[in-house]
């Protein structure tokens, strides 16, 4: 059994099949045993990182403006895995998606440290999830868009203090995604 | 030249990538000619004046600060809002410029490739991604400090201004280290101390957070 946290950024503006493909593996999960926690981002009151610095400096580890993004921090940090879904739009993650990411800071500690000859910031818990993304290709979308995003969240995940352990598409059958988070 | 700015920092008006522009734009301003506009996409209320600027500029400067490796998630919006013009004739010339704290340019590097494609997406003839590693103390730190690289961002934004170039010289010196050598880590290594003394634990107590600093509010509860 894992416990599992969704973020699903379909920003619901179009006839994404996003939603109803996510509906459909966190059914499969759930009949598999997995605690699930979904979180359709779009619905949820979060706004901008204002780069503040307020999660680091004055109340280390939450952020000072309290919405719904400390909901996500927290189911995070309580979960094996992360998954983060959403379409491709303008060969990217969705926006909604981005600004949820950019409220995971209060989970990173400020210090520096040096991983594989980088600088980054080191972790502030222990334990982090296995991460994994679920995209839904737009008319538009290309290999290089798809490489691209990987390479961004591959980097993304060691800032998380994780790694990369799945990258699936909506057209991937839900128990072929599925069995791949089981043998995570 | 006409240079459209878009400002995508999440501090606005208050942000090191407005303190970085403000140099550029005086050397730009240098020839007679030229003139600019800023637009600040976190203080717009909806992106469609943003557009419209975007519409109507001859050449754009999308400059913003490395947020989680890739773009601040309100510089997406943006270029979702974006999406109606891509292949659209006469779209504007589209420069970037990048800028975080960390010392090394490779944390830039993915979120480049991404411009980069995302002018072609556009069908906007690109002038290349200036990237710029250790900008964050800009704000803090006293103005002396800054005053080699606020002459150097000076000198690409009068070179541009003349040329509609990023002067390659500058933006190379920019973009050293791409990462530390061995030997360069050692120092790094010593760079992150200072930088966790000297920056951080400051901030943590002058907000009088410092015995805070390792906090785990979101640790579950261990049974």
């Amino acid at each position: 059994m894992k416990k599992i946290t969704i973020l699903n950024g379909d920003p619901g503006n179009r006839a994404y099949e996003l939603d109803s493909y996510m509906g459909e593996i966190e059914n499969l999960l759930e009949s598999r045993g997995h605690e699930i926690t979904s979180f359709v981002l779009r619905r949820m009151d979060i706004s901008y990182c204002n780069g503040c610095w307020g999660c680091w400096v004055k109340t280390p580890g939450e952020c000072v403006v309290r919405d719904d993004s400390a909901q996500i921090c927290r189911s995070l940090i309580g979960s094996d895995f992360l998954l983060f879904a959403s379409p491709v739009i303008m060969g990217f993650t969705s926006a909604v998606l981005k600004r949820a990411c950019d409220r995971l800071l209060p989970v990173i500690h400020p210090y520096f440290e040096i991983v594989t000859g980088e600088v980054h910031h080191r972790a502030r818990y222990e334990k982090y999830p296995a991460l994994g993304l679920i995209l839904e290709r737009g008319a538009d979308t290309d290999q290089e868009d798809i490489e691209i995003i990987r390479d961004i969240y591959s980097r993304m995940t060691v800032n998380l203090k994780s790694e990369l352990r799945m990258m699936r598409f909506t057209e991937d059958s839900a128990e072929e995604v599925a069995d791949a988070i089981d043998s995570i | 030249m006409r240079l459209t700015v878009f400002n995508g920092s999440n501090r606005g008006k208050a942000s090191n990538t407005a303190i970085l522009l403000e140099q550029f734009l005086a050397g730009f301003i240098e020839q007679a000619a030229n003139e600019y506009e800023t637009l600040y996409l976190i203080h717009e209320k909806d992106q469609t004046r943003c557009v419209e600027a975007f519409k109507e500029a001859e050449t754009v400067l999308l400059a913003f600060p490395l947020y989680t490796d890739c773009m601040p998630g309100v510089v997406k919006t943006f270029i979702e809002y974006l999406e109606p013009l891509c292949g659209r004739d006469g779209n504007p010339a589209l420069g970037f410029l990048v800028h975080s704290g960390f010392p090394e340019s490779v944390h830039s590097h993915f979120v480049r490739r991404y411009l980069e494609k995302l002018s072609r997406r556009l069908g906007c003839r690109c002038l290349g991604t200036v990237i710029k590693g250790g900008s964050e103390g800009i704000r803090a730190q006293p103005e002396r400090m800054s005053r080699k690289l606020f002459r150097l961002f000076f000198e690409l934004g009068r070179i541009f201004g003349k040329t509609g170039q990023f002067d390659k010289k500058i933006v190379g010196q920019f973009a050293r280290p791409v990462r530390f050598s061995k030997l360069g880590l050692l120092g790094a290594r010593l760079g992150a101390k200072m930088g966790d003394m000297l920056y951080w634990n400051r901030l943590l107590k002058k907000h009088g957070a410092y015995d805070k600093r390792f906090a785990r509010p979101y640790e579950p509860d261990k049974q």
